[in-house]
Parts: C-alpha cells; structure tokens; sequence
C-alpha cells in the first residue's frame, strides 16, 4: 500500500505542470527537464546573450563615463533573473553617469539572490553566479570613479567663458552624433579649435571615413549609443582644452578601449593621440580604405545615382541561364482554349468571336441581326426542333400582324412528349389491346360454347 | 433593383446581349419591379451576382415594356418572375420538376440555390447536355 501511495505521490508530481521561462513552455516532467538537451541549449543561449550584456555594463564600471540626460532612455537593460526593466533616469546633473542603474542593480544582495534561485531552479550551475553580477569590490571601485568623475564635471562647467563656448560645441556635436548625423560630426571636429601645444604637424586629419567606420563599431552594442565614440571624442577634446593635468584619462580611456579588445576605437584617436606625442596601440596594424575618389565618380544615394544592381551595361553579362524565359507570342496562344470544343453553341461562339474583333478593328460584318432576331430556343407547347419552332412562331407572329388572315386558329398545338412518356404511352396502348384480345378472345370462346350448348 | 442590376427595356437591348454573353451563363429575369416576389428574386440575384460573375452575367427584363411582349410569347412566359437561361446565345434547358422545362418559375428561397443552378447550367454547358435542377425545387 505504501509503494502505491508513493508511486501515485511521483505520478501526481509529475503530472503537475509547471512554466520554464527558459524554455517558455510548460512541462510536466519535473525536475527532469532541467536535463533535456532542448533546456540546456536554450539555457546556454539565454546565458551567453545576457553574458555579452553584462560584459557591455561590466566596460562601463572599469571606465565610467557621462551622458546627457536626454539619452540616458537609451541605455536600458533587461534582468532575466529579476524580469525587470533597468532604466537609466537619472537627472539630478546635466550629466549623468552611463549604465549607473544598471551597476546598482547588478550589485544588490536581491539580484545576487534571484541568481542563485535561477540556476538552482534551471540547472545553470551554481558556480558561475558571480558571471551575471557584480562583485562589491568593483562596485565600490567603481562608485570612486563616479565622484570624480561628477566633480569634474563640476569643474569644467563653473570655468569661463572659453569653456562655456567649448561645452555648447560638445552639446552640439553629442546631439549631431545621437542623431546618427556623421557629416556635420566630420566637419565640426576638424574646425575645432585646437590647443596651441598639440603639434599640427604631426596630427593626422580625420578622415570621415574612419571616423564613421570606427564611431559605428565603437561602444557597447547592447547599448546602441550611436554618439558613443563622439562622446569619447567630445570629452577627450574637452579635457584637452579644460585642464591639461587630466590627461591620463584619455590614456586610460585608450588603453581600455584597446584592452577591450576593439582596435578600431583606437584608431578614433590616432590622429589626436599623435599630436601629444603618445601613439595608440591599435593604429599601426589597421588599414585605412578611403573610397571618396570612387565614390566622386560613380555617385551614391545620396547625389541620385542608380544602384548598381540596376546599372543597364552589366545587364548583358548576365548569365543565360539566369535570363527571364522569353514570351511566347501572343498569336500562338489565341489558338489554344482550356473550353471543351463541343461545348453549347461552340460554333456561335467562336463565330462571335470574330464578327467583334472585326468590329473593334473598324471592319464591316456581314450580320443578319434585324428587328426580328430570335435566339435558339425549344417552346413548350411545340415539338420538334427549335428551327421549327422559331419558324412557326415566325408565322405566329405574322398572323397576329394581320388579323384578316386567324392562322393561329388553324395552328395545331402541338406538345412536347418526352421519350420516357411516349414509351409509357405506347406501353398502355399496347396493354389495352392485349385486354381487349383475350376479351374478345374470351367472348368468342363463350359463345361457341354456348352453340354447342345449345345444339 | 432597377438601379442594381442591369434592367432591359427593348428588344434590341436584349438580342445584344445574348448574342454578345459567350461562354457564360446568362440569367433572363423576367419580371416587374413591383410585384413582392420578383423583388424578393432580384435580392438573391443581386446578392449572388457578385460571386459568380465570373461565368455568370445577370439581367433583368421589364415584362411591362411593349418591345419585350414578343419575348413573353416567345418563350411562353406567363408567370412571373420567370428565369430562362441562355449559353452561347443557345437556350439552356432544366428539369426544375415541372412540366416545364423551358425555364424557371418563381424565386430562390436561398442565395446558395441560384448559385447552385447557374453552376449546373454552366458545367451542363460545357458538357453540352440537360441541366438537372429537381433537388433545387424540392429543398423549397
């Protein structure tokens, strides 16, 4: 009785259906599930994707950075621990702190807790918790890195006049760069005033090429921040003009970007970087492609040239194969019919056919459609073919026309049989005949009976 | 339903577009615009003429005009409203289970009905052969 109770008790659990929010389907197989090829899949998956979110907000806690309340919407984070949106709402200061919500999210004791009961829960191994949070040492690095940051924030804003006109370029590069405007980037960093110790002559030009090539490879990609770089770029320029003694930020900056593994930010500041004396890591592997002298000739989107897929002289180089099959005439067509040929009034048809093309070609057609045209039809109190019977009410017609010649009197009517009635009638006649044989037979053998009778 | 369906007064009118209908089913209503029954009639053709115009072409013919008294006698129409179908300006004849089987008598209880026939005129058509419609009448 117990083992049947304690099977019944497995049956019963198993039977119990539950929600994966791994697999985002329910099951009933209970623990079980945790172990099937399909949940560990999607779980490595779902893993690795908020791993490569975490290593986006894990960039910013080494190298905190500041962004302009207006787009701090940007920057949002999804905890599938938590299931809970981070945003960035920050406004207390014209400029806020990149991913700092997302930082205290990921280091609270709650999130740390919802880890550890997700992997239990859903088999993602207990040891890799600390990948998906942030440890309170780093957040504490991080918080000191916050304070200085802000305060110099602080600083450059309550410096002269000089400064407030290179704080409104900055607002005006950061808000062309978030508005993916690359062109008016390119022409405003190369007209920006430059410090009087940076060496024109060893300072490359920017080309708009590479900057938009590295402005859109630059930055978290969780994050988007189109003005990512612009950003590195307007607050690298800023320090450069506000205060000298900062410049180990840009280096820092650099050598984290490098260190991030991303060699084309290091190539945003080659040109820069040169003119005090420092080289980047990352610039002298890279190739720099500029495509302006092609692009002059040929035309793009943007002056109204053709596409090239759409250029009429590569049209002949195509493939035979690849050639639309050429039309059948249209003539060789007109011939062939999907109606049956032995279709109702085929004939007519085909006939009418004709006598209207003629017509729409302006030609003469030879019809006898008069006043009196009747169509085919088989009348009801009229036998016989429905020639004659359009015949006859021709002359029907006539006679009514006519009152002096009363033909219709004289008309026989003449009803339509059936077959199935005809035979039926033919069959009566038939047996009303035979009756009156064997009647008449059966009389005559009566009266010679009765003559024999008699005599 | 003058202003729905195509309404033919004349005789020409009429020859016209029998002799021009090819390969399609073509529906003569004979009838009056007043009477109950014809316009319940036209309501189910109207309703009807859409799906089917494909092989079907609808007209409605006005028994009040004096051009189109020859056709009432021609096709012995007596009753209205009265249906004669034509294929290829050839006269489609149907059992419908009357004795007449020259055309149809009276209205469509449902719009299904009337798709129905003209469906068997049209494949009858093709095949060239009698349309059988007594199922039609006997549903109603």
């Amino acid at each position: 009785m117990n083992h049947n109770n304690k099977k019944k008790k497995s049956k019963n659990e198993q039977q119990e259906f539950e929600f994966c929010e791994v697999c985002r389907l329910n099951h009933n197989n209970g623990r079980r599930h945790n172990f099937f090829p399909s949940h560990k899949n999607s779980l490595s998956s779902l893993l690795a994707r908020f791993q490569s979110k975490i290593s986006d907000v894990k960039f910013f806690l080494k190298t905190p950075m500041l962004i302009l309340p207006e787009h701090t919407h940007q920057n949002r984070l999804w905890c599938v621990f938590c299931n809970c949106d981070i945003l960035e709402l920050d406004s207390q200061f014209a400029w806020s702190v990149i991913s700092s919500n997302a930082v205290g999210h990921l280091a609270s004791e709650e999130h740390l807790k919802r880890v550890k009961g997700f992997m239990w829960k859903y088999g993602g191994g207990m040891d890799r918790v600390d990948l998906f949070r942030i440890t309170e040492a780093d957040f504490a690095k991080w918080e000191k890195k916050c304070k200085s940051l802000k305060a110099e924030a602080a600083k450059t804003q309550s410096v002269g006049t000089s400064n407030d006109i290179h704080n409104k370029h900055n607002a005006e590069i950061v808000n062309s760069s978030c508005n993916n405007n690359f062109d008016s980037l390119k022409s405003c960093i190369p007209n920006y005033v430059v410090p009087l110790h940076s060496y024109t002559n060893e300072r490359t030009p920017l080309s708009g090429s590479v900057l938009s090539s590295s402005v859109s490879k630059t930055g978290p990609s969780l994050y988007n921040i189109p003005g990512g770089s612009q950003v590195q770029d307007a607050h690298y320029l800023k320090n450069l003009t506000g205060s000298v003694s900062n410049q180990h930020f840009p280096n820092s900056l650099a050598r984290e970007c490098s260190s991030y593994g991303d060699a084309s930010t290091g190539s945003v500041y080659s040109g820069v970087r040169a003119g005090i004396g420092e080289v980047s890591p990352g610039l002298v592997n890279l190739t720099h492609v500029s495509s302006a002298s092609k692009v002059a000739l040929e035309g793009n989107v943007h002056t109204g040239a053709p596409p090239p897929w759409l250029d009429g002289t590569k049209g002949d180089n195509l493939d035979p194969a690849l050639k639309p099959e050429s039309r059948e005439p249209v003539s060789s067509r007109a011939g062939k019919s999907k109606l049956n040929p032995k279709r109702v009034g085929a004939a007519w048809a085909e006939r009418r056919k004709l006598e209207l093309e003629m017509e729409r070609r302006g030609e003469r057609v030879n019809n006898n459609f008069d006043a009196n045209w009747l169509p085919n039809f088989g009348r009801v109190w009229q036998s016989g073919t429905r020639k004659e019977s359009r015949k006859q009410f021709q002359i029907e017609n006539d006679a009514m026309r006519e009152p002096d010649n009363h033909l219709e009197a004289v008309m026989p009517i003449q009803p339509y049989i059936s077959k199935r009635m005809s035979l039926l009638i033919q069959s009566l006649i038939c047996s009303v005949r035979m009756q009156r044989m064997i009647l008449s037979a059966s009389l005559y053998d009566a009266e010679a009976y009765c003559k024999t009778m008699c005599e | 339903m003058e202003y729905l369906l195509p309404t033919l007064r004349k005789k020409q009118e009429v020859d016209s577009l029998i002799r021009d209908t090819l390969d399609k089913v073509l529906v003569l209503r004979f009838g009056l615009s007043s009477d109950a029954v014809c316009l319940q009639l036209d309501d189910v053709l109207y309703k009807s003429v859409k799906d089917v115009s494909k092989f079907v072409t609808v007209a409605l013919v006005d028994t009040t005009e004096e051009e189109i008294q020859v056709y009432l006698k021609y096709f012995d129409i007596t009753y209205v409203p009265s249906i004669v179908f034509f294929f290829n300006a050839h006269h489609m004849k149907m059992d419908s289970g009357s004795a007449d089987h020259t055309k149809w008598v009276g209205t469509f209880q449902r719009k299904q009905d009337f798709v129905d026939v003209v469906e068997e005129h049209m494949v009858q058509g093709c095949k060239s052969s009698l349309c059988n419609c007594r199922r039609y009448t006997e549903r109603q």
